[in-house]
């Protein structure tokens, strides 16, 4: 199942080769939007997940174990936000690409 | 002729009342101002401003201050200062007063930066790439300088060696690299988050009513003070790092 998943997800990234049938003028700066646009909806989307991680595995912690709620609490502050600015430094990227 | 954007009123004062003392310490250090009648912009008048907001507020403070009776004033800053101070002790093992100086600066200026932009009226100076830049050289300064003096130059050095003399080759690069990605990481998380809480808000404002835009703003502010939070943790930590001594 996983790898027809893979097949199809290369399948439309290749649906999408027209756009090399663009002229060199005002080929360059064209190109740059789009992939800005992919790559930050890649970067969000692993983000998420990674954020979805750290707060299923910071919940069970702290239901496990009442009294260390203190500092599993910072922790998943911590971790929550240095997660996000990886996806960040791609918006940053998105904007520097113009 | 460039765009120049919307002045801020703080803005139009400052370039009426002093923009040739401006002009000449630009042209001076070699960056000569693009419009002479304008060299004042408005991330560096609202960081002035903020600046002068907290100096008027800690001299009030000051004034107020008492052992017997604490108004509220003293007694809310009577509680940031043990919440630095409490994490410094959790960042730093030994001897972390000496830096909650800083800290407390860092968390103090952050924070009333990112929060003056939600006013209307006022922009917050941290959405422009060059302010949290500074503040992320100046923490890059700090905690290199507090390793030298805490260690000497020669064990400070030594130390991007890593554990083993023989792993020297491979973790020097490595640890410099690291070491230079740490005020890169800083600056632009705090620039691309404050960034984009405005432009998330902007971006909705333009396309429903009063309701999800004002959420968002709630957000914002969630995220300043998170941000402000973060910025200090993180110099906390580099401090840690900075000044340990392996026993």
């Amino acid at each position: 199942m996983t790898r027809k998943l893979i097949f199809l997800a290369v399948a439309f990234l290749l649906l999408a080769s027209p756009i090399f049938a663009q002229t060199p003028g005002g080929g360059g700066s064209d190109l740059h939007l789009p992939f800005a646009y992919l790559a930050m909806g890649i970067a969000s989307g692993l983000c998420g997940l990674g954020q979805g991680r750290a707060v299923a595995s910071a919940a069970e912690a702290m239901a496990r174990n009442p009294g260390a709620q203190a500092g599993i609490r910072f922790a998943l502050i911590l971790g929550l936000v240095l997660i996000e600015s990886l996806a960040l430094y791609t918006l940053v990227i998105t904007y520097v690409a113009k | 002729m460039p765009e120049r954007e919307a002045e801020l009123w703080t803005t139009v004062l400052f370039n009426r009342f002093l923009a040739s003392p401006l002009d000449s310490f630009l042209t001076a250090i070699g960056h000569p101002p693009a419009d002479p009648a304008h060299p004042w912009e408005n991330w560096i008048t609202m960081e002035i401003l903020v600046a002068l907001i907290i100096i008027v507020l800690f001299a009030l403070l000051r004034s107020k201050l008492s052992v017997e009776r604490p108004g509220k004033l003293q007694m809310m800053f009577e509680a940031i200062y043990s919440f630095v101070a409490g994490q410094a002790r959790d960042a730093v093992e030994h001897g972390s007063s000496k830096y909650v100086p800083f800290f407390g600066t860092l968390f103090i200026f952050i924070l009333f930066m990112n929060l003056i932009g939600i006013i209307p009226g006022f922009e917050s100076p941290t959405m422009t790439p060059a302010v949290p830049a500074g503040l992320a050289i100046a923490a890059f300064l700090y905690y290199n300088y507090m390793g030298f003096r805490e260690q000497g130059i020669g064990r400070y050095l030594a130390h991007f060696a890593g554990p083993m003399p023989l792993l020297a080759p491979l973790m020097v690069p490595i640890e410099f690299i690291s070491h230079l990605a740490r005020p890169l990481s800083l600056t632009i998380r705090l620039f691309a988050n404050m960034f984009a809480g405005e432009r998330v808000t902007i971006t909705f404002l333009s396309l429903t009513y009063i309701f999800l835009p004002a959420v968002f703003m709630g957000l914002h502010v969630f995220v300043a003070l998170l941000q402000a939070f973060i910025f200090m943790l993180l110099t906390m930590i580099y401090v840690g790092g900075a000044v340990a001594h392996e026993h």
